[in-house]
């Protein structure tokens, strides 16, 4: 297993956080991301901003190597969680998922019960019925859908509305105690309302964990990121706090993005 | 649509649209003339052939040919009807898990070189002519190995024969588990191993099961593979090291006695009779159990 130390432990901090460093995937003679060099900091929201195609997916895959099951890419440079390089062949992807854990574009729950989906992650390493217990509601609870699902746990989670599956995926990832949460346009599949509450999910969860959010709605990155990065064309044109890029872009391509000349 | 509301609809389009429409509907409809035609060009054959192989065993058809060998030019089916269930099974106990392994390699682990690899062998291991795996089996496991003609050697030889049906309709089955639920059991911290036992295995299973009674219904039908492995016998087989009787032997061995000898072929014809029935029984069985499959995956999509 990944040691997580606490970062205070590591004095003087070697490094950042989650550190991408020259960065590049290409697909044949395409390139899809290119040199992308990044740090990303704990607890704290970093919006990945972008128009669609431009990488975001591909970019988020790689912080926990769920892109190599993706055939014919090509990796270049690194990825390190506290200083330790996430592609290292000595470190298995499996372990990696566990401490970066990863929600995607459509609601995926599993044809099982709510229960058993919140228990996936903590059933594969044959945890004790008390933990399991224990670490279902507390996952439950982070994610917001403790309160919704608590009187009928054993429901299908198939019969859940669209925004609680979603926070169930959430609560999926989080009953393995990972230290950075990855969301690839968790909301896009989802109504105003069931957005909303993903958004207030993901701002109690940066009070514990650092959180990585693809979004291509720049209002939502407003309302939730602490800091943004913009990526355009496998490019990263500009990130730095929140404000900052979004009401003082330095960058045009920023510029024209959030004022939505294009999207 | 009636005239009055067409009139109607026609000054919202340019002649040209409108024609274009009447022409590909008039095409639509032919092709709805023609269905009933295509149907009755497939179903005639088959009717023909049931009718044909019924009227030549059922009048003398009796119960008592299950339960009774054959005898020089007479008796029943019993020897060969034990053989072809022994065979099978045999065959399944090595199709059914290399099959499904196969499946999982190419529809679970495909990013894995070995998936290629798995997916290609299965493919030319399909296209090879019955015949060849029969002449493999006789050289490999009959003569070289020195089974001889045995339930065994039969036994293994149908194995291989029906081992590309298993893998390829469980490649299939595992591959059409939407990757979105790979992709979110894997998010989740499973191995792919993992994610296929606790996941993929139980969308898949009707469709997997599916694909083993295909295998099976193609399996009892072949003859190729057996005549040199099994051989023949008229007993139901009591050793694995013991030459053993099938249907499709018995049919092969009797179909074309000279008339003379009438008790012989009507045994092969019934014979034929059975072997459809069992044929017919399991694609009914794969009928059911892929319609199970698309409702249980319809019912993911939600
Ligand atoms: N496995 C792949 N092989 C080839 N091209 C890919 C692959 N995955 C993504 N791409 C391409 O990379 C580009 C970026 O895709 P993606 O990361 O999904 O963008 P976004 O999430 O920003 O919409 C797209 O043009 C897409 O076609
Ligand atoms: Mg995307």
């Amino acid at each position: 297993m990944i040691a997580v130390p606490d970062p205070a432990s590591l004095a003087p901090a070697p490094a950042g956080f989650l550190e991408v460093d020259h960065l590049s995937v290409r697909a044949g003679a395409r390139t899809i991301l290119d040199d992308v060099t990044l740090n990303i900091p704990d607890r704290t929201v970093t919006g990945v901003l972008g128009p669609s195609g431009c990488g975001k997916t591909t970019f988020i895959r790689c912080l926990n190597r769920m892109v190599e099951l993706s055939r014919g890419l090509r990796l270049e440079g690194s990825v390190r969680l506290l200083g330790r390089d996430l592609y290292d062949r000595a470190i298995d992807p499996a372990l990696v998922r566990r401490r970066i854990g990863m929600v995607f574009q459509r609601p995926t729950v599993f044809p099982s019960s709510v229960f058993e989906n919140a228990a996936f992650g903590l059933r594969l390493v044959h945890a004790s019925e008390e933990e399991v217990d224990r670490r279902v509601e507390d996952a439950l609870r982070r994610s917001g859908l403790w309160d919704e699902v608590r009187d009928d746990l054993d429901r299908s989670a198939l019969s859940l509305s669209g925004g609680q599956q979603q926070r169930l995926c959430i609560a999926r990832a989080l009953a393995v105690e990972p230290r950075v949460l990855l969301l690839d346009e968790p909301t896009s599949n989802l109504d105003p309302q069931g957005t909303q509450r993903i958004e207030a999910t993901v701002r109690r969860l940066r009070e514990d964990i650092a959180i990585v959010i693809v979004t291509h709605n720049v209002g939502q990155a407003a309302r939730i990121s602490d800091r943004v990065a913009f990526l355009h064309a496998g490019r990263l044109v500009e990130v730095g706090p929140t404000a900052d890029i979004l009401e003082r872009p330095r960058e045009a391509l920023t510029e024209q993005f959030i004022t939505g000349r294009f999207s | 649509m009636s005239a009055a509301s067409e009139t109607a609809w026609a000054e919202w389009f340019s002649p040209e649209e409108l024609g274009h429409f009447r022409r590909r509907r008039s095409i639509d409809r032919w092709f709805g003339r023609l269905l009933p035609v295509v149907f009755l060009v497939a179903i005639i054959p088959i009717l023909d052939l049931v009718y044909w192989v019924s009227q030549r065993s059922l009048p003398t058809f009796t119960w008592a040919i299950l339960t009774t060998n054959p005898t020089g030019n007479a008796g029943g089916l019993y020897g060969p009807l034990v053989g072809t269930v022994y065979l099978l099974l045999m065959g399944l106990a090595i199709a059914v898990p290399l099959g499904i392994l196969a499946g999982l390699a190419s529809g679970v682990f495909l990013p894995h070189p070995w998936g290629e690899v798995v997916r290609g062998a299965g493919d030319l291991l399909v296209g090879t002519p019955s015949v060849i795996l029969g002449y493999f089996g006789y050289f490999a496991l009959v003569l070289y190995l020195g089974w001889g003609a045995s339930l065994l050697a039969g036994g293994v030889t149908l194995g291989i024969f029906m081992l590309p049906y298993v893998a390829r309709t469980s490649d299939q089955a595992f591959s059409s588990v939407p990757t979105d639920l790979r992709d979110a059991a894997l998010g989740a911290g499973a191995r792919l191993r993992q994610y296929a036992a606790r996941i993929a295995f139980p969308i898949a299973l009707p469709q997997v099961l599916s694909g083993i009674f295909l295998a099976a219904a193609i399996g009892i039908g072949e003859t190729a593979p057996l005549l040199w492995t099994a051989l023949f016998s008229s007993y139901p087989p009591t050793q694995l090291s013991e030459p053993t009787g099938y249907l499709t032997g018995l049919i092969w061995n009797y179909f074309d006695e000279p008339p003379t000898f009438g008790t012989e072929v009507t045994l092969a014809f019934q014979a034929a009779l059975i072997l459809i029935a069992i044929v017919v029984a399991m694609n009914v069985i794969v009928r059911v159990l892929a319609e199970r499959s698309r409702r249980k995956l319809e019912g993911l999509y939600g």
